[in-house]
């Protein structure tokens, strides 16, 4: 299944702030697009909207072909700040996602202990969230994500609240994943390191009202990326550079607010 | 005080004390005068008190008397344990008995008595009971009864009357409900089938169609003494002049009630007059025109010289022993001082 | 001070003032039993010295006295008997329609504007005033009683259950409408739980409210129960009477203050 976006613009209470301007996009399955740009552009709201979260103001989110029968949830995010009940077990939160689907409890058990395994999460099953760390529970998250087998996993900036090490570490987990099951995401990040190592293609929103600058693509499998590698390390100057205008200039723009 | 400051008041009531006294000749009673503070319900039968400070008797007598108002016979026992009010009217209730056990207050005298042929405390019942059958207070077997609490002379007057119909208290279910307006309202709703109450209350609620009367207090317990005036014990033992003086001014008081509007001996004038003293301190709040019927109605005999029916009061006494609500341990002379006032 | 010195004497070590601790509390089981015990024990002593006069205050030992004789003539159990019969109905009953009514406030616009003021109306008024009110309601058996703690309980309970549904953080929510789950499932298994912290500071509140209504349910024709207990102890001056009886009544609020206690650490697990 692929995703299209066909003019997305979006502003905030009728003819007021306008955030998205003219977004045209398409993100092809098994593929891995990154989306960055300074903040305040729109990101999370584009993000919303193409998960139907949100009606844009003008523009359509076009899903071409259908999504595998086997899917429950064909559009599901991962959240910056993880999004677990407190009160649920590890197993639990991920049931949730589970639970309101006619598939049975055994069906359930057998799912959750697939993801569990590919996420190396089996053993804290039984562990509340706040036990955790944060690295683990953005494992949680994704194992709970995987658990509804998403045609496209809609994810904002999933390691912005991790710590440095804890991100390089779950960055190799996500690149290992991909590798494995070739799952089609839309990745928001203000992190050029993660969009060079994570992104098939980088798309760059300029500052609000958010319009696409550019999108390059990224030839390197993602197995072979590394962090001191010239070719990234040319591709994320070149987004600095693009990037770098617009942060100063969004910077200012909000400071005047 | 709206027009005179407190200070310009002061400087004027002592220059009009000073008038009054080169008028009346009591200038060193009035110079003398000792503060005392009595506490008064404002129902009518507390009027010997009203007329004994309206008509200058308390001033006679040297008391100089400031009046405290209570909604409930009990805190005010209570104040005069506490010695926070010196002589006081009410009914004989546990908490009396137990004050008095204590060593706290004292009866003194009678006031309030029920007397054949002079309207007194009526026995009520719902409309649905009277439906029922209970038309007469021989039918209250298995009824309902709502007194203000166990211990109260509401309680008292039932058990009196289930004895002498020829059944047990315990026969009739007392329904404690605290308040008098909570009592009429379960006995207009025919939640409780019978009460008594004193006759002002009675009169005004018979009217209604909810409510029956179906007999007289007095008719089951004869000589009923139904409130006695009290000080506290300090007061009955170690100031005996001023507990005197006080019960020579009640008395004067009470004996011109009685001659107004119970005994009726002093004429019409003398009727309206009392009416219209009374109206200053009960009812307040209606006008006088609607307030008269309901302090005539609420005229029962205030005992002369405050005499008590020791008899009375020893009935009373031995009920709530039998009831378990006071020790056996009280005895009469715990609980009155005989020797101010006659005792029969 | 010239340079010369400065060269001469080495700087001086000491240690960086402490100025941490303080503002949080530690467990000391011992101390609140302590501070009990030497309570009474003044009271008493202050009793038998003569120095608390009997009629101020009877001695601890009285109390105690006739907190024994309850227990001989066997009416302890038939007073306690009766009011835990009110707290538990008036209260259970309460409780669920206040929950159900505070989650509708919470959940449905409609019901917020038309039921929130009439909630912010009625809360405050005491519900003693409207005891005439409730005996012809409800007569003078066990309804009005029931109602009265039922009325007392209702409302802190409508305001803490939608207070905390409001409080519920919104993101979970957003996350279960991105994974598709119900309605009916988003309110059983993220806004319940969520609000669950809420409600059972609720309960502390509500249970206190219950006890105090107590004594005002059962001034309605309660023969029975610790309120009427007290009530006529107050009418008689009773004071050891009483006492006990207001003991009995502490009794009650220290064992539902454990017991929600018990019931926070065991639905509230997932806290700490």
């Amino acid at each position: 299944m692929e995703i299209r976006l066909k003019g997305i613009s979006h502003s905030y209470r009728d003819g007021g702030l306008k955030v998205l301007s003219d977004i045209n996009l398409s993100i092809r399955e098994g593929e891995i697009v990154c989306l960055i740009g300074p903040s305040g552009c729109g990101k999370s709201t584009l993000l919303r909207i193409i998960g139907g979260l949100e009606l844009p103001s003008a523009g359509a989110v076009l899903q071409v072909g259908d999504p595998p029968p086997t899917s429950l949830n064909p559009l599901t995010y991962i959240f910056q700040d993880f999004a677990l009940l407190p009160w649920r077990t590890v197993e639990g939160n991920i049931s949730l996602a589970l639970e309101d689907h006619p598939i049975g409890r055994k069906m359930r058990t057998e799912i959750i202990d697939g993801v569990l395994a590919r996420t190396n999460l089996t053993e804290f099953r039984k562990a509340y969230p706040r036990q955790l760390s944060g690295g683990m529970k953005q494992r949680v998250a994704i194992a709970r994500a995987l658990s509804v087998n998403p045609a496209v996993m809609l994810m904002d900036e999933p390691l912005s609240a991790l710590d440095s090490q804890i991100r390089e570490i779950l960055m190799a987990d996500l690149v290992e994943l991909w590798c494995r099951e070739n799952f089609t995401a839309f990745y928001v990040t203000h992190n050029l390191a993660e969009a060079v190592r994570l992104g098939h293609r980088v798309a760059v929103l300029s500052r609000r009202p958010g319009k696409i600058r550019e999108i390059i693509e990224i030839a390197t499998p993602l197995n072979q990326r590394s962090a001191d590698s010239p070719e990234l390390g040319r591709h994320q100057q070149h987004l600095w550079e693009l990037l770098r205008d617009e942060a100063r200039a969004a910077d200012l723009e909000l400071a005047n607010v | 005080m709206p027009f005179i400051s407190r200070r310009q008041f002061k400087i004027l009531a002592a220059s009009a004390a000073i008038a009054l006294a080169g008028l009346t000749g009591f200038a060193e009673q009035a110079a003398a005068a000792d503060k005392i503070k009595v506490g008064a319900l404002r129902f009518t039968s507390h009027s010997a008190s009203f007329v004994a400070f309206e008509r200058g008797y308390f001033k006679e007598q040297g008391l100089d008397v400031e009046f405290v108002f209570f909604q409930a016979a009990q805190p005010m026992a209570v104040a005069i344990a506490s010695n926070d009010v010196d002589f006081g009217v009410t009914a004989i209730s546990g908490g009396l008995i137990n004050l008095a056990e204590k060593g706290a207050v004292k009866v003194i005298g009678g006031a309030l008595h029920e007397e054949k042929g002079i309207d007194g405390q009526k026995i009520l019942v719902s409309k649905a009971a009277f439906d029922a059958g209970v038309t007469h207070p021989s039918k209250l077997k298995g009824r309902s009864y709502g007194i203000t609490q166990p211990g109260s002379s509401f309680h008292y007057m039932g058990h009196k009357i289930a004895q002498k119909e020829g059944f047990a208290g315990a026969d009739i279910k007392f329904k404690p409900l605290h308040k008098v307006g909570a009592i009429i309202g379960a006995l207009k709703s025919g939640q409780i089938d019978a009460w008594s109450i004193v006759p002002h209350i009675a009169k005004a609620l018979v009217k209604s169609p909810a409510i029956h009367a179906i007999g007289d207090v007095a008719d089951y317990i004869p000589d009923y003494q139904v409130t006695t005036v009290f000080t506290s014990a300090k007061n009955a033992a170690g100031n005996r002049d001023l507990v005197k003086r006080f019960l020579a001014a009640f008395s004067k008081g009470a004996a011109d009630f009685n001659a107004a509007l119970v005994d009726k001996s002093a004429g019409a004038k003398a009727d309206e007059d009392m009416v219209r003293l009374v109206h200053k301190y009960v009812y307040t709040n209606r006008p006088f025109e609607k307030a008269a019927p309901s302090i005539r109605n609420g005229s029962m005999r205030i005992n002369q010289g405050a005499k008590l029916n020791l008899k009375s009061v020893q009935d009373q006494l031995d009920w709530f022993k039998s009831e378990k609500l006071v020790s056996q341990a009280v005895t009469i002379d715990m609980l009155v001082d005989k020797s101010y006032v006659q005792i029969y | 001070m010239s340079d010369a010195t400065i060269a001469l004497t080495a700087p001086a070590e000491k240690p960086v003032r402490f100025r941490g601790g303080g503002f949080r509390t530690r467990p000391l089981g011992i101390i609140s039993p302590i501070v009990f015990i030497v309570v009474i024990g003044f009271w008493e002593l202050g009793s038998q010295s003569g120095l608390i006069g009997k009629l101020i205050l009877p001695a601890p030992s009285e109390a105690l006295q006739a907190l024994l004789e309850l227990i001989e003539t066997g009416n302890l159990w038939k007073h306690l008997g009766a009011s835990l019969q009110r707290l538990i109905v008036g209260w259970t009953a309460g409780t669920i329609l206040g929950i159900g009514v505070g989650l509708a406030i919470a959940l449905f616009s409609y019901v917020r504007a038309g039921a929130q003021p009439l909630v912010s109306a009625i809360f405050p008024i005491p519900k003693i005033a409207l005891l005439p009110l409730f005996i012809i309601w409800f007569g003078i058996g066990e309804g009005s009683k029931i109602a009265t703690i039922l009325f007392g309980t209702f409302f802190p309970t409508v305001i803490a259950t939608y207070g905390g549904v409001d409080n519920v953080d919104r993101t979970l929510i957003r996350m279960a409408q991105s994974f598709g789950v119900s309605w009916w499932s988003i309110v059983r298994k993220i806004i319940i739980p969520g609000a669950m912290p809420a409600i059972l500071s609720g309960f502390r509140i509500s249970i206190a409210i219950a006890i105090v209504l107590l004594v005002a349910a059962e001034m309605i024709g309660a023969e029975f129960g610790v309120g009427a207990y007290i009530l006529l102890a107050g009418s008689l001056v009773a004071t050891d009477q009483l006492i006990a009886g207001v003991a009995i009544l502490s009794v009650f609020g220290l064992t539902v203050a454990w017991l929600i206690g018990k019931a926070e650490s065991y639905l509230l697990r997932w806290r700490t």
